[in-house]
């Protein structure tokens, strides 16, 4: 591993100043950096350990209803607490469908927004990569390789994002609040991330120096608390990374969807919020036949690249499922495996 | 790694630890390297195996992924601290001891992480669920165990008893407490990578990014000096640069020379001070590599560049066994299945890297090192670094895993080489990246299979094809080569029999040993065929597997009479579950919706030992003057119980409860040869060396006392007692001379499994024993979605005689685990799955719940008519899965694994 300065400053202010210089590095719970880091895919000169910065860690209830979360807010934390899993239930089943309670116990919420992608050729410093090293190319382009991106994808790069609790968070309408050396501003998490493009290097919309501070739930979001559910297809049952997955979010009114909320992830390089599919939900009878149509309408401008076809059906799929589950109702209770499709079949026959 | 070092406030279950580290070290790290608390395991060093999980806070997490710093200030609990008592002393507690009790640690090197995650959660939940115990758990990887023993464990923990202790001749058959789990659960198991001097040199290898390329080395001279640091490469070799576990086929550099053959292979090793090393960047190692056109397709590499020179067609070995004629058998059938199958490259994943340590003791390399067969190891360290096989010293360490891979030496010949070039002790880890890079793997196969049977039933003829992708190097391809031909029929009656193999050079992964040689494969395409006859002559599936199934006296495909035959017992043991089973899938299915269900069944047999090759092991027990009782028990312990099942056999041959036995393990100075861990060989050949060397000594006992069979012997201080009904005797210990091995009285036995070789067609007495068993799988299937959940498995294994129940359940549990991922989850792939968050195989959410069944049909040749089991339970597993998966969904899945798009694409073929 390169040699790195390692910083711990006590204030915000501090942070960003050491945060902005070349080469710097945020760390948080370290359960991606450091293993990047391990791998050489990720080789910062300074690392600045925001751990200790004040306030972060805590969640606040807002006036209108809505949740304020600080960045360093743990996932295990959040998603055990009753109100915030009673009012946004498909966030906590997305952050507990994910990783291992080791990891959930570490992960810090504004460190999921962070996290790279899984794509195993980015994290491979001996492969090309351009989202790794900008001009480099991309390894992955032509393999027959059944986890690449369907949306959104380029010629430069077609990685996914990881993130569950992300899917949540674009169907429920986040906004990231971000500090930075030119001061505060809030993002929207739909636009948080970036499309590779030509450029996938650059992952986030953050300008150097900038850091999640929060995210705020909007009032509105709770509203799907009812009729709310995250599914994740995955290679095993649990502690794996979506193959897809899709938040589903429903306000049903005298039996006709008032509002649809929906989300893939394990699709593209980030969280895939479908507007159409939710404007096509608006007004309809929560049934089988609007759910396909919706979710397959959300995959329309889906492309393949060699071995991940299957994909763009599979997500219509988990989409119309997630939203057949979700217009069920939320469960009385956390199902005992978060996310999973087994769901006709008790964990233990 | 960084530039300041200031000291870090650590509190470790419960005692301030200041430690002056660099603060973005890994916990994990200090902890180990620091402060020496070695228990905390580390498997993957990236979050995904969760075996080195302390308590921060009382919270699980990765030691691996926290930075020594965030720790500061924190309570953190390491598996130590789980045996310190109120008062500062030091016992076991109720967890611990349920651990022991339920057989939940076999290896032992996720068991640290197994109990820390566990004792987060009866820190909230006294008495916790299976489902809670479960997704407590999720995070920990286990390869042994299949999770069941771990999770009875956890949810017993507050039913505190005490296992059972057999007096004199109630040994075998009792479900014994492994004899060596102490250590397993107390953090003081000494793996590989748990045990090093002060000052000893540290060992890092320079590893070929490329699956061939030819390369030259830049002025390493000009590299190391400034970083303080010297190079070896094969140049330095001062033997035979190659290695190999059958040495006519030995073809393997320790350190390539001039050119790399696959993804991974050592071409240097840099041995450093351990700080230097810490954060020596290899990145600009001087060497200049040339890609070549790598061979990576095994049915295409007949005509391709040549892997290795010495063998210009790519073909490492064929095998075959003929009887009869298949192709008349076949002609004359009333129904003909055809069935394809291929299957991928499996990893081992063993929780524990490759780790060891070399030293001089005088003009003796002594090497301590995870491994399933030192004797093996000792002549190939030998011969690399050109060594009397007597100068070379063989202790095994712990080994946290091993199921076929750690029978080839890894890095005990660079730790050899390291330690005699610079004199020191030298140790070496490796990451998980390079083990699985550069070690072993599970051969794929690309299998045909026709098999035929008459219109009542029987089987009349079956032709068998396999290629089997071998790697680079040669490793255990001629062993897969030929015990698949003699076992691809299954355990079934097949006349007219043609099975023909061949394994292929590639610049894939090494291919080597993996619980079942090749088996498992075969099991997949024969079962298959098996079920396209069932469905064709319009039989149940069980039904027509009873029909075939061989039987006591009858003859198998190589010729051999064979005794002892379980199978049908096994398969019948099956039918109650299978009947309601077909009920329950009926009615399910009956109800609609996209989840449908389905059973599925498959055979296993196995013959334990060499394939027609001796064996022998030797087992030497003998008593001090001081009247202590020692077993030297040579079979290598990698979890499956031969440190517990060999003295329970020993014990009841002597006559003597087991808790007099003082056990030496295997070490090559001090303990004769018992062979190598493999082939399920360890409670057969080396469990019969034991009986024979208990009745040998218990013989010259009641000669020296002229008692009678019956008689009792009992071990005081100093002397032997000896009853009979004539009354008792004593033998003064210190009236007798001790031997050159510094026993009074010392048996040493033998044994090695009459076989007989192999004609031109395979025909002969290849092993002396075999295993049988059965299994029935439960899956549901999700027609849109492509996934599967295997509900349940009932396992019916005959053991001949159960040794020991408890650790015979853990060898069926840990081997459906293996087949459930090789089924449903497992592919190797290199550059791809270099870890164990892109390579996956099952968590405590995969398993099913498991029915064991255990039958005993003695047999003839087996200690007091014991068989193997360790391979056997896996072999099964992943036919029924599939056979289950058809049931369910009508997706004939023939390629391995069956992951849903594979489903998914089966099923559309399937018309469904």
């Amino acid at each position: 591993m390169k040699s790195f300065d390692y910083l711990r400053p006590e204030t915000l202010a501090d942070a960003i100043a050491a945060g902005g210089a070349p080469g710097a590095a945020y760390l948080a719970g370290g359960t991606n950096l450091v293993d990047l880091m391990k791998t050489g895919a990720a080789v910062p000169d300074r690392i600045v350990d925001i751990t200790r910065l004040p306030g972060l860690d805590r969640w606040e209830w807002l006036d209108d209803g809505g949740l304020r979360i600080g960045a360093l807010v743990r996932n295990s934390d959040l998603a055990h607490d009753v109100d915030v899993a009673q009012t946004f239930p498909a966030m906590a089943e997305a952050l507990l469908s994910g990783a291992s309670g080791q990891l959930r116990n570490a992960a810090t919420v504004g460190g999921n927004l962070m996290q790279a992608t899984r794509c195993p050729f980015f994290a491979d410093p001996t492969s090309s990569c351009n989202r790794r090293e900008a001009g480099s190319g991309c390894a992955a382009q032509g393999l027959s390789a059944r986890a690449f991106a369907v949306l959104g994808a380029s010629e430069a790069c077609i990685a996914t994002h990881p993130s569950d609790f992300c899917v949540a968070l674009a169907a429920l309408g986040a906004m990231v609040e971000v500090a930075g050396p030119d001061g505060t501003r809030a993002v929207a998490l739909t636009d948080f991330h970036r499309l590779p493009g030509a450029a996938p290097q650059t992952t986030t919309v953050l300008k150097p120096g900038e850091l999640v501070t929060a995210i705020t739930l909007p009032a509105a979001a709770a509203g799907f608390r009812r009729h709310a559910r995250y599914l994740k297809l995955r290679d095993r049952t649990s502690f794996a990374f979506a193959l897809v997955s899709a938040a589903a979010m429903l306000r049903i009114e005298d039996g006709i969807i008032a509002e649809a909320r929906l989300a893939f992830g394990g699709v593209a390089a980030k969280p895939w919020r479908a507007l159409d599919a939710e404007a096509a939900l608006k007004g309809a009878r929560p049934d089988a036949d609007a759910f396909a149509t919706a979710a397959a309408r959300a995959l329309e401008g889906a492309a393949a690249t060699a071995g991940n076809g299957f994909k763009i059906p599979l997500a219509a799929r988990i989409g119309a499922r997630a939203l057949t589950l979700a217009a069920a109702g939320t469960p009385a209770e956390m199902p005992v495996l978060p996310g999973s499709v087994h769901l006709g079949e008790p964990a233990h026959a | 790694m960084n530039r300041a070092v200031p000291m870090i406030r650590l509190t470790v279950n419960g005692a301030a630890r200041p430690v002056a580290a660099d603060p973005a070290r890994r916990l994990s790290d200090v902890l180990r390297e620091d402060l020496g608390l070695t228990g905390t395991k580390v498997g993957c060093d990236a979050g995904d195996c969760g075996a080195c999980t302390v308590l921060i806070d009382g919270a699980p997490v990765c030691a691996c992924l926290t930075p020594a710093a965030q720790a500061e200030g924190c309570e953190i609990r390491t598996v130590e601290g789980l045996s310190q008592t109120a008062e500062g002393g030091a016992a076991l507690g109720a967890l611990q001891r349920a651990f022991l009790r339920h057989g939940a640690a076999q290896c032992g090197i996720c068991t640290p992480g197994m109990l820390m995650a566990a004792t987060a959660l009866l820190k909230e939940v006294a008495t916790p669920t299976e489902d809670q115990a479960r997704a407590a758990l999720g995070g920990v990887l286990c390869r042994c165990t299949g999770y069941g023993r771990i999770i009875a464990a956890v949810c017993d923990a507050g039913r505190d008893m005490v296992g059972p202790a057999p007096s004199a001749g109630a040994a075998v058959g009792a479900a014994l407490e492994r004899l060596d789990g102490l250590p397993k659960v107390d953090g003081t198991e000494a793996f590989g990578a748990d045990l090093w001097p002060a000052g000893a040199l540290v060992v890092r290898a320079v590893r070929a990014p490329h699956p061939a390329a030819r390369f030259v080395f830049g002025d390493l001279i000009d590299w190391a000096g400034p970083r303080q640091v010297r190079v070896f490469t094969a140049a330095d070799i001062a033997g035979e640069n190659r290695f190999g576990v059958i040495p006519p086929f030995a073809d393997q550099p320790a350190l390539a020379e001039g050119e790399a053959r696959l993804r991974g292979e050592a071409i240097a090793i840099v041995v450093g001070e351990a700080e230097v090393m810490a954060t020596l960047d290899l990145d600009d190692f001087p060497v200049i590599w040339e890609p070549l056109d790598p061979v990576t397709d095994p049915e295409a590499a007949a005509g391709a560049r040549a892997v290795l020179a010495a063998r210009p067609d790519n073909v490492l070995t064929r095998g075959r066994v003929v009887q009869g004629d298949a192709a008349v058998g076949l002609a004359g059938a009333a129904h003909v299945a055809e069935a394809t199958a291929r299957t991928s490259f499996v990893e081992h994943a063993y929780i524990e890297p490759e780790a060891g340590l070399a030293w001089l003791e005088g003009d003796v390399l002594a090497i301590r090192a995870c491994t399933q067969a030192p004797v093996m190891d000792r002549d190939d360290v030998a011969r690399v670094l050109g060594l009397a096989p007597g100068k070379v010293r063989i202790i095994p360490s712990a080994v946290g895993g091993g199921f076929g891979s750690k029978l080839d030496v890894s890095l005990q010949p660079l730790i050899g080489l390291a330690a005699l070039k610079t004199g020191r002790p030298c140790r070496m880890v490796y990451s998980r990246t390079e083990s699985m890079q550069s070690t072993t793997k599970r051969h794929p196969a690309r299998m045909r299979a026709r098999i035929g049977a008459d219109a009542s039933g029987r089987i009349c003829g079956m032709d068998f094809e396999g290629t089997f992708d071998t790697g680079a190097y040669a490793s255990w391809g001629p062993t897969v080569a030929n015990r698949v031909p003699v076992h691809a029929s299954g355990p079934y009656r097949t006349p007219n029999y043609r099975a023909e193999t061949v394994a292929m050079h590639t610049n894939n992964p090494v291919a080597g040993a993996f619980r079942g040689f090749g088996v498992p494969q075969a099991a997949v395409v024969q079962e298959a065929a098996y079920d396209d006859l069932a469905q064709a002559l319009g039989m149940d599936r069980l039904a027509f597997r009873r029909l075939n199934a061989l039987a006591e006296g009858e003859r198998s495909v190589c010729g051999q009479e064979m005794r002892g035959v379980g199978i049908g017992a096994c398969l019948d043991a099956l039918t109650p579950r299978w009947e309601a089973a077909l009920a329950e899938v009926a009615e399910f299915n009956a109800a609609g919706g996209t989840v449908k269900r389905g059973i599925g069944v498959a055979s296993c047999w196995y013959g334990c030992g060499n394939t027609a090759l001796p064996n022998p092991s030797t087992v030497r027990a003998g008593i001090t003057r001081d009247g202590r009782l020692v077993l030297h028990q040579g079979a290598t312990d990698i979890g499956q119980g031969s440190n517990t099942v060999i003295p329970q056999i020993f014990a009841d041959a002597l006559g003597v409860a087991v808790a007099e036995i003082a056990l030496v393990g295997p070490d090559t100075f001090l303990t004769p040869d018992c062979g190598k861990t493999s082939a399920s060989r360890q409670t057969v050949v080396t469990g019969n060396a034991a009986l024979r060397a208990g009745w040998a000594l218990r013989a010259q006992i009641l000669a020296r006392t002229n008692r009678g069979d019956d008689a009792r012997i009992t071990l005081a201080p100093g002397k032997l007692l000896v009853a009979d009904r004539t009354g008792t005797a004593e033998i003064a210990l210190a009236d007798l001379a001790a031997g050159a091995q510094g026993y009074v009285l010392m048996a040493e036995e033998s044994y090695d499994p009459p076989t007989e070789p192999l004609d031109e067609n395979g025909q002969g007495v290849p092993y002396a024993v075999y295993g049988y068993g059965a299994h029935l799988a439960e899956v549901a299937v999700d027609m849109m979605l492509g996934t599967v959940k295997v509900g349940r498995i009932t396992a019916a294994h005959d053991l001949g005689r159960v040794v020991n129940p408890l650790l015979a359940l853990g060898q069926i549990e840990g081997g459906i685990a293996q087949g459930l991922g090789m089924a449903l989850m497992e592919e190797y792939v290199p550059g791809r799955t270099e870890n164990l968050h892109d390579y996956l195989i099952p968590t405590t959410g995969d398993m099913p719940r498991i029915d064991p069944i255990l039958i005993e049909v003695p047999d003839p040749k087996g200690p007091l008519g014991a068989k193997g089991l360790g391979e056997h339970v896996l072999i099964p597993t992943a036919p029924a899965i599939l056979s289950a998966i058809r049931h369910a969904s009508g997706a004939r899945v023939t390629h391995l694994p069956a992951l849903p798009h594979r489903v998914l694409r089966a099923i559309r073929e399937a018309g469904r």
